[in-house]
């Protein structure tokens, strides 16, 4: 399965979007677009249903009403068998890291290549270069419980860019991290930005992008509220 | 392919207790089958011979005249079921009861004339011997003419029979029952090992995994079970044959007469392999993920 867009189109399309759990609305009405190579934030407060739309994005949920395209793709129309195909273009910060605790930094972040069937040697070039980026070589090693909290979330982020994807996602990246390694987190994302993926961040902490120039849209109970550019 | 053996060997190693008692069970249910089919394989071939001694009587009328004999004699030998014909006249049937009964000669005092007939005595081929086809056949041969009366082990044919189909069902029943059992063992071994790696599951349909990369270490983490539970019985049934049978058949020498098929036994592993990648197979189909 191919990565459609062409280039015109917006990378990701929310058009109407409604997205319900039994009786609570997470979602309602949503309408917005990120353009190919954007790097947008999603902030509201907690229970604002910023994680809905991310996993709206990958897939992980379906909407109950407007339609979603990522990449061209209209997700509503997608069939069950192409989804992995489709998720392999999307690199996925989660919010609680979902690091596989029986492998070690280098396993975790080479597993996202050894999914696409990725050669060995390959991976063991692209996974190293990956960790070098973000200064975690020499603890390729180590087991996850091992590591500090902002060492973790660069593992995280090492496995969401190593196979180099169209679009980044990421949710809350710096919620447990000191100032300090937030801002490397950071600098790291738009490194990533800069080469032309298109990066979306959910979070509620506003210094990220203050003074950024991005492009931020606001949600608050499940309604997108505002849409503005970060002074 | 590669890296979803090492996930079912990494898989094996961590859950090590789980999967032990899996190989245990499989190779238990195993064992019992291969004892089974021993005992089946033993019964059958101690009974294959037996029909090369079964013989039918057909008594004759009394002062039948030779041409007669030698027409039902030439009858019979026409006969395809017929491996061989024997005339016994009266007298030398009577010399023959004598030297059977010679250490009670005295049933014999007082009698003036031999009160046996003549009689032809029919060995059937190997194949005919049959409840059925015996049955048939003595129907056929009292429409000769001189044949008076027809007399066979009827009782033990159909002995030999129930012997053999009783056998062979129970083998099957045994077959059959401790097959799906080793299923089940399997099914529920791949079940539980799912549930307990569901988050790590979760990750891998993230980050892409298609339903083919996740099954497929569980299809050969099966197949590991079951193939290690093949083997186990392998050598255990080899431990029964050599350490107990063949001890014992020195003091007590009818155990030399068991037969080891050896051939039987060695797809033992590849029985295990078939039926551990049937469980998970069946398992990773009940699952929704």
């Amino acid at each position: 399965m191919t990565w459609a867009n062409d280039g015109n189109n917006p990378m990701i399309h929310f058009s109407g979007v409604t997205k319900d759990y039994d009786n609570l609305t997470a979602l309602r009405d949503i309408t917005f677009s990120v353009e190919k190579g954007e790097m947008l934030f999603v902030t509201g407060p907690s229970g604002s249903g910023k994680t809905t739309l991310l996993k709206l994005i990958y897939f992980a949920e379906k909407p109950d009403g407007g339609t979603i395209s990522v990449a061209g793709w209209e997700t509503g129309l997608l069939k069950e068998s192409s989804i992995p195909f489709l998720r392999r273009n999307i690199g996925i910060v989660f919010q609680d890291f979902r690091l596989l605790q029986n492998k070690n930094v280098f396993e975790n972040v080479a597993m996202a290549l050894r999914i696409r069937g990725i050669s060995e040697k390959e991976i063991k070039t692209k996974v190293y270069e990956t960790l070098k980026a973000v200064n975690l070589r020499h603890k390729a090693d180590v087991f996850p419980r091992r590591l500090s909290g902002g060492e973790q979330q660069r593992v995280v982020i090492s496995r969401a860019i190593v196979a180099e994807p169209t679009v980044l996602l990421a949710d809350e990246p710096t919620g447990n991290l000191d100032p300090d390694t937030a801002e490397g987190v950071m600098r790291t994302f738009k490194e990533i930005n800069a080469k032309g993926t298109t990066v979306l961040i959910a979070t509620h902490n506003r210094e990220l992008f203050r003074n950024s120039g991005r492009r931020v849209i606001k949600l608050d109970m499940g309604n997108l509220v505002a849409e503005e550019r970060a002074q | 392919m590669t890296y979803a053996v090492i996930l079912a060997f990494q898989s094996l190693i961590r859950e090590k207790w789980i999967n032990l008692l899996s190989v245990l069970t499989i190779a238990s249910g195993l064992l019992i089958i291969s004892l089974a089919l021993f005992t089946v394989y033993n019964i059958d071939a101690a009974t294959k011979n037996l029909p090369e001694r079964f013989s039918m009587i057909l008594y004759l009328d009394n002062d039948i005249q030779k041409e007669k004999v030698d027409a039902a004699v030439g009858l019979l030998k026409k006969n395809n079921a017929v491996l061989s014909v024997r005339y016994i006249p009266k007298e030398e049937a009577l010399k023959e009861l004598k030297a059977t009964l010679k250490n009670s000669s005295y049933v014999f005092e007082g009698l003036d004339e031999n009160p046996l007939p003549d009689a032809i005595e029919v060995k059937l081929k190997k194949d005919a011997v049959g409840q059925e086809t015996v049955r048939k056949f003595a129907g056929e041969v009292m429409k000769i003419p001189g044949v008076k009366e027809v007399d066979y082990a009827e009782k033990f044919l159909s002995t030999l029979n129930y012997l053999r189909v009783g056998m062979k069902t129970i083998g099957l029943i045994l077959i059959a029952s401790l097959g799906a059992g080793i299923v089940f063992v399997c099914y529920s071994t791949v079940k539980i090992l799912f549930y307990r790696r569901d988050e790590e599951i979760e990750t891998f349909k993230l980050l892409g995994a298609t339903k083919a990369f996740i099954r497929t270490p569980f299809l050969v983490e099966g197949a590991l079970i079951g193939t290690s539970g093949g083997v186990v019985s392998l050598l255990g049934i080899f431990a029964f044959y050599y350490i107990v049978l063949l001890r014992l058949s020195v003091s007590m020498p009818i155990f030399k007469a068991i037969l080891f098929p050896t051939d039987l036994f060695l797809v033992l592993p590849f029985v295990g392999t078939f039926l551990g990648v049937t469980g998970a197979a069946i398992a990773l189909g009940r699952l929704k993920y």
